[in-house]
């Protein structure tokens, strides 16, 4: 266990725990665009910056990004601090000169005060701020199938060479897990689409209800050794086939 | 593992009062979760049978989950789902073979029963019995083989 203060309360942490998690479980709402819980850290957004210090440091701060930084015995911890709260603002600043139309992005910056950018402001851009949530969670996840690709200005999260992306299993992680919403995807019958990318539904073979794409059922009975059978019937109707075999035993034994 | 959540389907008299404890328990923000525990009749008269996870041995919502947002908590034998490591894919409640990884509209988030982190709501009110959460007799041999 490591003992740090934060804001002036006393918290205890697991080592080699990284302050935003210890700040998270805390309920202490410090914004934090680029990190998911599922993927390793990553330090894109710096929205997660933090004031630390510590005794010794004779009253000297430094400034990290909360995602990035293991705690450590004694740290002592400002998330909210003038200094910080200004270097919030600036970054927020320069999300809205390059997203003035994200509702994500222009809420996060009212909350800081900043209703207007400072900076000239992007026309051509688009809402995706490359925190690469969608990415590393679909290399997480093992299917590889997009990646941001050029570099500085021109960089964005595409699949290879900007064709149909053929890993792609339409499991939806990439679109749900943005932060702007800006992957798009639709729904059209038995058919969803992401990615221009048309996947097959799995309909309930008992009452119709549409599950996941037929890809991602077929990828997880082939690799992680799930029968697909176990794919062909919704939620609700398996709870009524276990409440039916339950219920033929109990039927039985009542009998007897 | 010191106790065993045991169900009776014999004694359920469909009153679904588990259901309403399992909501309450589950609760977000003052606003009731969905219930993990179903009390359905099974096609037959009379009779009811409270489905609700079995915390399997060899679990497919485990496997089927790519990010490792589930596990096991050895303490109380229930599968977790960490809701901070979730990525909302719906496979484990797609694989589950008895529909007990359960899509939460209210609140957006795939719950399963946790047994209430070692001390199930549901037992605790169950009228008739037909749900409990019993300490395991762990019998001492006395002569060995
Ligand atoms: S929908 Fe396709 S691109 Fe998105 S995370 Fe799933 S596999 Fe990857
Ligand atoms: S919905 Fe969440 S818990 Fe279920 S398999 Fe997907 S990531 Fe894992
Ligand atoms: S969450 Fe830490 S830099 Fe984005």
């Amino acid at each position: 266990m490591v003992n740090l203060t934060i804001n002036g309360r006393i918290v205890q942490a697991k080592e080699g725990e990284m302050l935003l998690t210890v700040l998270r479980r805390e309920k202490i709402d410090v914004p934090a665009l680029c990190h998911h819980e599922a993927v390793e850290p990553f330090g894109a957004c710096r929205l997660c910056t933090v004031e630390i210090t510590k005794e010794d440091w004779n009253g000297y701060s430094n400034y990290v990004t909360s995602c990035l930084y293991p705690v450590e015995e004694g740290l002592i911890v400002s998330t909210h601090s003038p200094k910080v709260n200004e270097l919030r603002k600036t970054i927020l600043d320069l999300f809205l000169a390059r997203h003035p139309n994200s509702p994500e992005i222009r809420q996060l910056a009212a909350d800081y005060g900043v209703f207007k950018t400072s900076y000239e402001t992007v026309v051509d851009g688009n809402n995706c701020i490359l925190c690469a949530i969608c990415t590393r969670i679909c290399d997480t996840m093992g299917f590889h199938a997009i990646s941001t690709v050029g570099r500085g200005h021109g960089k964005e999260v595409a699949p290879p060479l900007h064709q149909v992306p053929p890993d792609c299993v339409g499991c939806l992680a990439c679109a749900l897990n943005c932060p702007t919403h800006y992957i798009e995807y639709t729904f059209d019958n038995n058919y969803l689409t992401i990615w221009d990318k048309k996947f097959e539904l799995m309909v309930c073979s008992r009452c119709g209800k549409k599950t996941i794409t037929k890809e991602f059922a077929e990828y997880l009975s082939k690799h992680r050794d799930i029968p697909f059978s176990y794919f062909e019937i919704c939620d609700e109707c398996h709870r009524k086939e276990l409440a039916a075999t339950m219920g033929q035993i109990t039927s039985w034994e009542r009998e007897a | 593992m010191n106790y065993r959540f045991i169900v009776r389907p014999n004694l359920c008299t469909g009153c679904r009062t588990c259901e309403l404890a399992c909501s309450f328990t589950h609760s977000i923000d003052n606003i009731r979760g969905i219930t993990r525990i179903y009390p359905l009749d099974g096609g037959f008269k009379d009779l009811w049978v409270p489905v609700t996870c079995l915390q399997c041995e060899d679990p497919a919502c485990i496997k089927s989950c790519l990010v490792d947002a589930l596990r096991l908590n050895p303490e109380t034998g229930a599968i977790e789902l960490n809701q901070d490591i979730c990525v909302h894919c719906m496979a484990c409640v797609a694989a589950c073979p008895f529909g007990c990884s359960i899509f939460d509209k209210q609140h957006d988030i795939i719950v399963k029963c946790d047994l209430c982190g070692g001390d199930p709501a549901c037992a605790h009110f169950c009228p008739t019995k037909a749900l409990e959460w019993k300490p395991i007799e762990v019998k001492k041999k006395k002569v060995a083989i």
